[in-house]
């Protein structure tokens, strides 16, 4: 019995160990290009690890890039010369995708994806990306933030093309809640009439013959009419396409 | 029975008149149609011998039956001991709906109603403790009601589109109003204060195709409870019986609009007739865990009501059911939206 059980769990751990080996041979090596010093040692080894474990599941790239000297150029600019030079791709050099930007002379921050993580994480996935990264980069949370970078990206792209991931029926707690809505109201229904329904409405003791609408008016008075300007889905922001002609969606914010 | 026929006029009584073949009173001299003559002015009455009347020394309750029918327990409390009483003069009921369900198949009844509890624990469901089960008829007072109604209102109608960059919410308002007449014909009032008002509202409807001028010998082998409430005292009770019918009729009259304001809402309702009715009631009482649990039975349909014990287990059972298939249900909605399982 004792020797089954260690024989198992030698078996758990090397399939783990094998797992994890195998993901970083395909992955290319490094995925964190702090050139800003935004994070201390230990905390790039353990965002390394996360984008190994993450990207290989979604066989993307996920990268943190910083800087504090863009040599004037835009965020953009700098993340696609970066991805133009560098060649990041979890399939093959300019592959698939996916850069967090942070600019901290300007302290811009922009979100890209290529390929498929572009056709994954389209500009309205990476603003919603940006906008919940946003309160941690302006705190200073570096870590948290690009942690949470990687992990929503390997979230959202667990959904389709085209699907809102930020759907209210795709939440666990929007789910749970509603089932014990319905529990609750289908229970206390049965409980109610458990001590029997009631089976008159409103025609049972009506006398249709003698009653009747004698007399109605419907006069129109007035008309009013609001307008609101539609949030415009995404302006500015967007994607676009590298000097090395390899195009990509985005969102940019500052923080 | 006596027939006593009210003088519309003065309220003395009025007598045949073998004459001139009509009703006549003494007092003001007034002559009716005996045909032509509104049921609102005739009260029966027991006459002497032709029923008795009991009271219920443990609690209270007045019971009539015909002369030939003993009592010996109470219907209501299952006490023995009752006093008989010659009963003349009391007012009797004008209508009767006779019960239609004997005995065996009122038991059998309440057996298939047990059977179909869902959450009613297991023991309850075998239905094998009926304590006792007692035919009754009780007292009604069945409205016929005219309501004028008057309503005032803002209607809106709201539409959306959008043109553009903008998106546009346009109302239109109008004026409504609506003068409706809505009459309702022998709307029942249970006049018992020992049944609960809530229970006799339950075993409605009566099927009243059935309705027969009361007779005495229909009583036979029942208990008819005495009515503690006149018919001016129930009113009340049968216009808010009304109310909420009168509510939704007035508004299925503006289905058309998103929204309604009501500026002004007058509704009168008065009483064109009332009587007495005495309805059909099997009564179950059954033991379950030492508590005794008081049922009623429609005695012309079947219906069962009253309060069954409830199972703890099953209510968890059935929740914890609903709430997980609900769950299933949903993610299969996600999954089917492209959302994936988790």
């Amino acid at each position: 019995m004792r020797k089954r059980l260690l024989t198992g769990i030698i078996m758990v751990i090397s399939l783990f160990t094998f797992g994890f080996f195998q993901s970083h041979v395909f992955a290319s090596t490094q995925h964190v290009y702090d050139y800003a010093n935004l994070l201390t040692s230990t905390e790039v080894k353990q965002l390394e690890n996360l984008a190994a474990e993450l990207g290989a599941e979604r066989e993307t790239d996920f990268i943190i890039l910083t800087t504090d000297n863009t040599d004037g150029k835009d965020v953009v600019q700098y993340m696609e010369d970066f991805y133009d030079d560098m060649a990041p791709g979890y399939d093959k050099p300019h592959g698939n995708t996916a850069i967090l930007t942070v600019d901290m002379e300007h302290r811009d921050v922009y979100l890209a994806g290529f390929y498929k993580a572009k056709e994954y994480l389209d500009d309205s996935r990476l603003e919603s990306i940006r906008e919940k990264i946003t309160p941690d980069l302006t705190e200073g949370n570096y870590y948290d933030a690009f942690a949470s970078f990687m992990e929503l990206s390997h979230d959202y792209m667990g959904y389709p093309p085209g699907v809102n991931p930020n759907n209210i029926f795709f939440q666990w707690w929007f789910q749970i809640g509603v089932s014990l809505i319905i529990a609750a109201g289908v229970v206390g229904m049965m409980l109610y009439n458990s001590g029997g329904k009631v089976t008159v409405n409103e025609r049972t003791y009506l006398n249709s013959k003698a009653s009747k609408i004698n007399q109605q008016r419907d006069q129109y008075i007035r008309k009013t009419v609001t307008k609101h300007k539609r949030p415009s889905s995404n302006n500015g922001g967007g994607g676009g396409v590298t000097g090395g002609g390899h195009s990509h969606s985005g969102s940019r914010g500052s923080f | 029975m006596v027939i006593h026929y009210k003088c519309p006029n003065c309220g003395d009584d009025m007598v045949f008149d073998s004459e001139s073949g009509m009703l006549s009173c003494h007092s003001c001299g007034r002559k009716d149609n005996i045909e032509n003559f509104s049921e609102e002015y005739i009260t029966t009455a027991f006459s002497d011998g032709e029923a008795k009347e009991y009271q219920c020394e443990n609690c209270g309750a007045v019971l009539i039956t015909d002369a030939d029918t003993t009592a010996t327990t109470c219907s209501f409390c299952g006490a023995g001991v009752v006093l008989a009483d010659r009963l003349s003069g009391t007012l009797a009921p004008t209508k009767v709906i006779p019960f239609s369900i004997s005995k065996e198949e009122a038991i059998q009844a309440f057996h298939a109603w047990c059977k179909k509890g869902l959450l009613t624990p297991k023991g309850f469901m075998s239905a094998d403790r009926i304590k006792s089960i007692t035919g009754m008829y009780v007292p009604f007072w069945f409205y016929d009601l005219n309501s004028d109604i008057k309503v005032q209102a803002v209607g809106t109608k709201v539409r959306h589109y959008s043109r553009g960059e903008y998106d546009y919410t346009e109302t239109l308002y109008f004026e409504v109003f609506r003068d409706i007449t809505l009459d309702y014909v022998k709307v029942p009032v249970d006049a018992s204060e020992k049944m609960h008002d809530e229970l006799m509202d339950r075993l409605e409807p009566y099927h009243y195709d059935q309705l027969k001028d009361f007779k005495t010998p229909y009583l036979a082998g029942y208990i008819a409870e005495k009515y503690n409430y006149d018919a001016n005292e129930l009113l009340p009770r049968a216009k808010a019986k009304v109310a909420d019918y009168i509510e939704s009729f007035i508004q299925s009259t503006m289905a058309g609009y998103t929204g309604v304001n009501y500026r002004k809402k007058e509704i009168s309702t008065e009483k064109t007739q009332s009587f007495y009715v005495l309805l059909p009631v099997w009564m179950v009482s059954y033991d379950y865990q030492k508590a005794e649990h008081i049922f009623a039975m429609n005695g012309q349909t079947g219906k069962v009501v009253g309060k069954p014990p409830i199972s703890a287990g099953k209510v968890a059972a059935w929740f914890g059911g609903i709430a997980g298939t609900s769950f299933i249900a949903l993610k299969l909605i996600q999954f089917l939206l492209g959302g994936g399982i988790w």
